[in-house]
């Protein structure tokens, strides 16, 4: 009798705590409206930006609390698929802007007109706001725009091999022909992108050089053109000549490497420069600063997108004005707030505003930033937006890029990916569903 | 008689009761999602919109998807690389414990087991500092006998048997004690006889240990084959499933579909063709070795 009650009484426990253990604790806090809001992991200064501006909102009323969570970016995109499936997702979150059109497409996003202040949207530079609207309404509100390929390079390496320091190449020839002579046994010519996926998202503004992107409007077909092919054969001789380490020492957002002094070279984002002056002051004054060469060295022609950050409220969200009170505070309302950002950052990305960009202009450390100047002035004007087109469809591209690193033909990559694109285009029924046209 | 009965019924509740925490378990964590998932693999299941039935569709993407067949023959040769390699280690391994003498057994039976408890994303990143290309120890150690810098992971032909490494590292000291334990199942009186009659080590092998270890070598086999196979954190980790996707392991694929596609009905198709996958190599290996309980009798 002991022994059964005993069982029973495991069994009752045992049972209790998977039903016990199912249960959340959504335990109120008052009669304040709790607002989940995930930011991606960024640099350190932008998490403690986030940290700082979220606990000043929380003080500044009693109303709404806005409970922030920061989401290492490996680890984001399946924490956020598991929260939408359990129905569980942030009201806000941080979205790139070639994410807003499919998202919109797939209604997971609430457009915001109905909860914000039509100012705020005049305010934006033209070609932002453009990131931002699907359809005629807004459905983001943009924190940032960071071009994705900017070139680096050591001034003192430069003199020592013989080259102008004040004479960055232009042309992808002169890239290559920089990079063999900068190498050294203990030093790499070039840090850049190195696999399918990065190759596929840093070489976006490059692929638009000739002004084609890899689809057509209607989305019905590929469009890989000469252009294509060129941008291939370049990837494959800075390999070949093994100007770039053949595994990348680090990552091409990265620029550990290239603050070691491991490389003489390097293309990654605007927001390299941040990283540079936060974690490698010493070599500050032998940086050089250029635009990504291009293939003939017209700088008028794309070479980078503007990638960069926004804000949206999830297509589910219970509070949808008390989420666009927040975003409209934090970031289209005091430039101060935005200005502090980009203190922060050390000017390594770029303001999305009329008004925070007259406002840098007047900060007095913003105003002498002659890497900010260049890149604003040089850069950000002659780049594109990011694709909207399904991520495949680029990584297609990608792929054909490092195949023909690895060995094969430029031609024969290029007409595979072109063949997998448009394969992935008849069995996904892309034709007509661009959510632009 | 009635007494006996009594006894009957009474032992049943006790069971069902015992066995009721684990059912429910099962039934909660395993049984209803796996039926719900057959149930969604045929509909455009999002989480924003109605799900739309879309009958066989899923399942079509998913086997006229070259990358998912791809994926199947890189996990298969990635097993390739890993168990041979592992069952040699371990058995050898094995033996090499049971000659010792207790204490220093213990010493290193519990040494070989370390790796076991080491998680898998731990050992990616430790094995991505031994790999890296210009400061890792691998390509220290080769540069002394004067070899050229290899990139270990951004090679097609060195990606996956770099990958192979680790994977053995981390198994091969449980499945190691696990044949320790079938040598030690074996009587000694059997390879006593086979002295007596003059067989050599060899023969004792080939005669004697192999065949009364044939159970444990087909668990080791069938559960080494369906781990190699679902590999994840390795490749993830350490290579993303490159280069030329030469590390995409198929749970790699599918966790990649996962983590991309916003609807989830090719990611759940690929899950449930992969259980099936899983399911005809055990049959298989089951065939080849014709487990026979009988056997160690």
């Amino acid at each position: 009798m002991r022994k059964k009650a005993f069982a029973l009484l495991l069994s009752i426990v045992l049972v209790l705590s998977i039903f016990l253990a199912g249960c959340g604790n959504d335990a109120a806090s008052g009669d304040k409206v709790v607002i989940d809001f995930w930011a991606n992991q960024f640099e350190e200064t932008t998490d403690e930006w986030f940290k700082k501006w979220v606990d000043e909102y929380n003080q500044s009323q009693d109303k709404v609390e806005i409970r922030l969570q920061i989401v290492p970016g490996d680890a984001w995109a399946q924490k956020l698929k598991a929260a939408q499936a359990a129905g569980k997702a942030p009201q806000v979150y941080t979205m790139n802007y070639s994410n807003i059109a499919p998202s919109v497409a797939k209604n997971q996003l609430t457009p915001l007109d109905e909860y914000t202040d039509a100012a705020i949207w005049d305010d934006l530079l033209d070609n932002v706001e453009e990131f931002v609207t699907v359809k005629g309404e807004h459905y983001a509100y943009p924190k940032l725009v960071e071009p994705s390929a900017v070139l680096y390079y050591r001034k003192d390496y430069f003199e020592k091999a013989g080259l102008d320091p004040e004479q960055p190449p232009q042309t992808w020839d002169e890239l290559i022909d920089y990079g063999k002579k900068l190498k050294t046994n203990n030093r790499y010519g070039l840090h850049i992108a190195n696999n399918a996926d990065e190759l596929a998202w840093s070489t976006w503004g490059l692929q638009r050089n000739g002004g084609r992107e890899a689809v057509n409007d209607e989305w019905t077909k590929a469009t890989l053109d000469k252009h294509y092919l060129d941008l291939i054969t370049f990837y494959q001789r800075i390999y070949a000549e093994k100007i770039a380490p053949a595994q990348a020492l680090s990552e091409y957002t990265d620029l550990q490497d290239f603050g070691e002094g491991k490389v003489a070279m390097a293309v990654s984002g605007s927001w390299g420069i941040g990283q540079l002056r936060n974690d490698y002051p010493d070599i500050l004054d032998n940086v050089g600063v250029a635009v990504m060469p291009s293939p003939d060295g017209d700088h008028t022609k794309p070479v980078s997108t503007l990638g960069g950050w926004t804000l949206v409220i999830d297509g589910r969200a219970e509070n949808p004005q008390e989420a666009a009170d927040f975003i409209s505070w934090l970031l289209a309302g005091d430039t101060e707030i935005m200005v502090d950002f980009f203190r922060t950052s050390k000017f390594s990305k770029f303001p999305t505003r009329t008004s925070v960009e007259e406002a840098l202009n007047e900060d007095p450390e913003g105003k002498k930033d002659e890497v900010r100047k260049l890149i604003a002035e040089k850069v950000v004007p002659n780049s594109v937006s990011e694709p909207i087109y399904p991520w495949e469809i680029s990584f297609a591209y990608g792929s054909a890029i490092e195949r023909a690193i690895k060995g094969q033909h430029p031609q024969k990559a290029l007409k595979q990916a072109e063949a997998e694109i448009n394969d992935y285009i008849k069995k996904n029924n892309l034709a007509g569903i661009n959510p632009k046209q | 008689m009635g007494k006996i009965e009594q006894t009957k019924k009474y032992d049943n509740g006790t069971a069902y009761l015992m066995l009721s925490p684990i059912v429910i378990l099962l039934t909660s964590f395993v049984a209803v999602p796996f039926v719900y998932a057959i149930y969604i693999s045929f509909y455009n299941w999002g989480f924003y919109q109605d799900s739309v039935f879309v009958g066989w569709r899923n399942f079509y993407l998913v086997l006229t998807d070259q990358l998912f067949w791809h994926s199947i023959v890189v996990g298969l040769k990635f097993a390739l690389y890993v168990i041979p390699l592992q069952m040699l280690l371990s058995f050898l391994f094995a033996h090499v414990i049971r000659a010792m003498g207790r204490r220093s057994s213990g010493i290193v039976k519990t040494s070989i087991y370390i790796p076991t408890v080491i998680s898998g994303i731990i050992a990616s990143i430790i094995f991505g500092f031994i790999y890296h290309y210009d400061g890792g120890i691998a390509n220290y150690l080769i540069g002394l006998i004067g070899i050229e810098k290899i990139a270990w992971l951004n090679d097609v032909s060195t990606a996956l048997p770099s990958l192979a490494v680790p994977a053995i590292w981390l198994g091969f000291g449980i499945s190691a004690l696990i044949m320790l334990a079938g040598l030690l199942d074996i009587p000694d009186s059997y390879y006593e006889a086979a002295d007596m009659e003059g067989a050599n080590a060899f023969q004792k092998m080939i005669y004697i240990t192999i065949p009364l270890m044939k159970n444990v070598i087909l668990f080791l086999l069938v559960t080494g084959f369906a781990g190699a196979l679902q590999q994840l954190e390795l490749p993830m980790i350490m290579t993303g499933g490159g280069p030329v996707n030469a590390t995409l392991t198929p749970n790699l694929h599918i966790f990649n579909h996962f983590r991309n596609d916003v609807e989830m009905g090719y990611t759940i198709a690929a899950a449930l063709l992969m259980f099936v996958v899983l399911g005809s190599i055990a049959a298989f290996i089951f065939r080849i070795l014709n487990s026979d309980k009988a056997i160690d009798g």
